[in-house]
């Protein structure tokens, strides 16, 4: 009984002093501060790693030419595990221990949102690398920038590639009800494709982590009219067992969907069946056929990791980094709210995932779609994609 | 044990001490200290609130609940549907009712009706699952887990399915957390010493004879799941006004296992064992979490890894099951009275030495 209360005495004296410790000086000369918070650990990871790897490896080429305004680019880490408690108490570490001057990370809106209304309150900007969707700016107002599409945009990509370069005009339609970004995507490219004039001839759903889905599959065989091909709006984890149920099947139709798709599981564990696949993401991390500035993201990036990027979303973490490198030298100040005035006055800043603006009161950047096409398990561009009309979001 | 009462500090004294002391540290950590640690104590206390009443239906009654995070959800989007603003009500749920469209109410009722609404949905479906045993009383719980879980993802009218919950005020604070984790404690403590939960033990560690004594096993049941159920909703308005914004798989199995694992750490059947695991392993895991980012010793230095924190306590949680398979506490209480007096009598008789 004594021994349990020493412990917890000893428990609680242990985590005031890591709270308090790390305290370093200040001064003209210090590095600057960029607080980054990524999921490591947990259901995040397939994206979160490489993005993190991604913004590792910026912070290091920007340091090997100079660094920012004179000084060093110090990355402070947290693994938000996940989890929005966790999450919500590493952003305020970085906003009050660390005082870091702006903060970026995730690729999912719930963790964008446990971690970004904190940054914003200590008038902290938060970037988000690969959370896509579009409503995210008007839920924490001024402070929580995108840096990557939005998924209006990248659903009207697919929609207008579907219907004018592939004319397809019928579409079966798979929404996968567990997220938030699922729903979104199919709501998104249901509105354009049907403005274009095509048709939904069936629409389905499944729940997120669902492993079987001959149901679905019997009910598509089953329509009276038959789609040209298939949009299915899934999450990473699920893509690959899709896919593969499909093809397994024998539905050999083409099958679109958006940057979830994004997954090494895409091609693994279809197997042969991955072919006849096209998907909307940020850039192909591919270094044969990508462009010049994704070569060589992919050269330093494999020279770092000994193994090539796994994913655009490790394009999306190096891209932010330097997009905050790039506005904290424009604001030649590292005062947040400077920071957050050049942010938003970013204009065409090349990237791996493509050039990046931001149009005036717009936090969600004007970026170009990469689509692209999975054949005999290879990833092909197919085009590169700026959408005509974009859904409001 | 109470032969000699002079020796012990009155019940009465030894609950005014520990309150007045567990308000001392909330002020304390409330002016005192930074938000950082304010925020762990905020989660703390969600945590011993969620523990606690699990531990009264699976630790005093012996059903072993793995739904009742449903039961959390309940509450948390019960409340935050009711203290949304009226301007976000209209942006984020515009299909709402009319009646609920232009409501909206307080911290405190909103927590409330959340906690009654969970009662009653608790009440429903333990008069039928309530008669089980066992293992099918986990199984059933468990499904009812995924269909509340099932019921949030698809009433996008009330709940905005999948799709984020955001907006939802930033009430929860030192204060209520901390009153709301003194009354659960004070509840279920009463409770669990009243008739009620002697009968409640009865039927945990003998069914048949506690049936044979004239024992309704199923009200027993009911009232302890209902009870428990409404705490449990409680605690999930808190963290809803804490967060502020969730999804509905935030309500799963994630969380399920954290609070049972805080459980069993506890003891199952003790309530200062309840309190103990949710303190130990929340501490703990925070702990980890800003070790595993490596940690300078000045002569040694390790680089951080990732992930160890999980590793690490689910080594120790093994390490703790192989060796006290019963939890810290088992079944048995920390008696206050009886510690202060010890350290009392200690002060004055310095010639007793203590082992």
């Amino acid at each position: 009984m004594k021994k349990s209360i020493l412990v917890t005495v000893f428990l609680v004296i242990a985590i005031l002093a890591t709270a308090c410790g790390g305290k370093a000086p200040g001064g003209a000369n210090a590095p600057i501060k960029i607080g980054v918070i990524y999921n490591v650990t947990g259901g995040q990871a397939s994206l979160d790693v490489p993005s993190y790897n991604g913004a590792k490896l910026a912070a290091k080429e920007i340091n090997a030419a100079g660094g920012v305004l004179g000084r060093q680019i110090e990355i402070v880490f947290y693994d938000g595990k996940s989890d929005a408690t966790v999450i919500g108490n590493a952003a305020t570490q970085l906003a009050e221990t660390d005082k870091v001057v702006a903060m970026m990370g995730f690729s999912d809106s719930d963790m964008t949102l446990a971690a970004a209304p904190i940054a914003a309150k200590a008038g902290i900007t938060f970037v988000t690398s690969g959370a896509t969707s579009p409503k995210l700016p008007d839920q924490v107002p001024d402070y929580l920038f995108l840096a990557c599409f939005g998924d209006n945009v990248q659903a009207a990509a697919g929609a207008e590639y579907a219907f004018n370069t592939l004319k397809y005009k019928n579409v079966y339609l798979l929404t996968d009800q567990g997220t938030e970004y699922t729903k979104l995507l199919s709501k998104y490219f249901k509105e354009r494709f049907t403005e274009l004039g095509g048709q939904v001839v069936l629409e389905d759903s499944y729940q997120m982590g669902d492993k079987d889905f001959s149901a679905q599959i019997t009910k598509l065989k089953g329509a009276s009219t038959q789609p040209d091909f298939l949009y299915i709006a899934a999450q990473p984890d699920d893509i690959g067992t899709v896919v593969k149920q499909f093809r397994d099947s024998g539905i050999d139709k083409a099958i679109m969907g958006g940057d979830g798709y994004d997954t090494p599981l895409l091609v693994q564990i279809p197997g042969k069946g991955a072919t006849n696949v096209y998907f909307t993401t940020h850039s192909l991390m591919d270094k044969d056929v990508g462009t010049d500035a994704v070569k060589k993201f992919i050269n330093a990036y494999t020279a770092e990791y000994k193994t090539a990027p796994e994913n655009a979303f490790a394009g999306l973490g190096y891209d932010t980094m330097k997009l905050l490198a790039d506005a904290i030298s424009r604001a030649k100040s590292t005062d947040p709210k400077a920071i957050r005035d050049a942010l938003a006055a970013t204009k065409d800043l090349p990237g791996v995932t493509g050039q990046l603006s931001y149009l005036p009161g717009s936090r969600v950047p004007q970026k170009g779609v990469s689509m692209i096409l999975v054949k005999d398990q290879k990833l092909t561009l197919a085009a590169e994609v700026v959408p005509e009309k974009i859904p409001a979001p | 044990m109470q032969n000699n009462p002079k020796k012990h500090f009155s019940p009465l004294g030894t609950g005014l001490v520990l309150v007045a002391g567990f308000f001392g540290l909330l002020a304390f950590i409330n002016f005192g200290a930074s938000s950082y640690i304010q925020r762990i104590m905020i989660g703390l206390c969600i945590s011993i609130i969620l523990v606690v009443s699990l531990n009264l239906s699976s630790g005093f009654t012996g059903v072993f609940s793995l739904g009742h995070i449903g039961f959390m959800a309940i509450g948390a989007y019960t409340a935050a549907i009711l203290t949304l603003p009226l301007s976000l009500k209209l942006a984020y749920l515009p299909d709402l009712p009319g009646w609920l469209e232009n409501t909206q109410l307080a911290f405190l009722p909103a927590t409330l009706i959340g906690g009654l609404l969970a009662m009653l949905v608790a009440f429903l479906f333990g008069v039928s699952v309530m008669r089980l045993t066992g293992p099918y009383v986990g199984v059933a719980t468990l499904g009812f887990l995924v269909i509340v879980n099932v019921i949030l993802v698809n009433w996008d009218s009330m709940t905005r399915g999948a799709r984020t919950f955001s907006g939802v005020p930033p009430f929860t604070d030192i204060w209520w957390v901390g009153g709301w984790t003194a009354v659960t404690i004070y509840v279920i403590w009463r409770l669990a010493r009243s008739s009620y939960g002697r009968q409640m033990m009865a039927i945990r560690d003998n069914q048949i004879a506690a049936q044979s004594l004239g024992i309704s096993v199923l009200r027993m049941r009911l009232l302890a799941f209902c009870v428990s159920a409404f705490f449990t909703a409680v605690a999930g308005s808190l963290w809803a006004h804490f967060i502020q914004s969730f999804s509905p798989k935030a309500f799963l199995f994630v969380e399920t296992f954290a609070i049972i694992t805080m459980l069993i750490a506890g003891g199952m059947g003790s309530i200062s064992g309840s309190v103990i695991g949710a303190v130990g392993i929340t501490i703990l895991a925070e702990i980890l979490r800003n070790a595993e980012r490596g940690v300078n010793l000045g002569f040694v230095h390790i680089p951080p890894v990732y992930g160890a924190s999980q590793i690490i306590m689910a080594v120790i949680f093994i390490v703790l099951i192989i060796f006290r398979p019963e939890g810290i506490m088992g079944k048995r209480e920390l008696n206050f009275s009886q510690l202060f007096s010890f350290t009392f009598r200690r002060k004055k008789r310095k010639e007793v030495t203590s082992q």
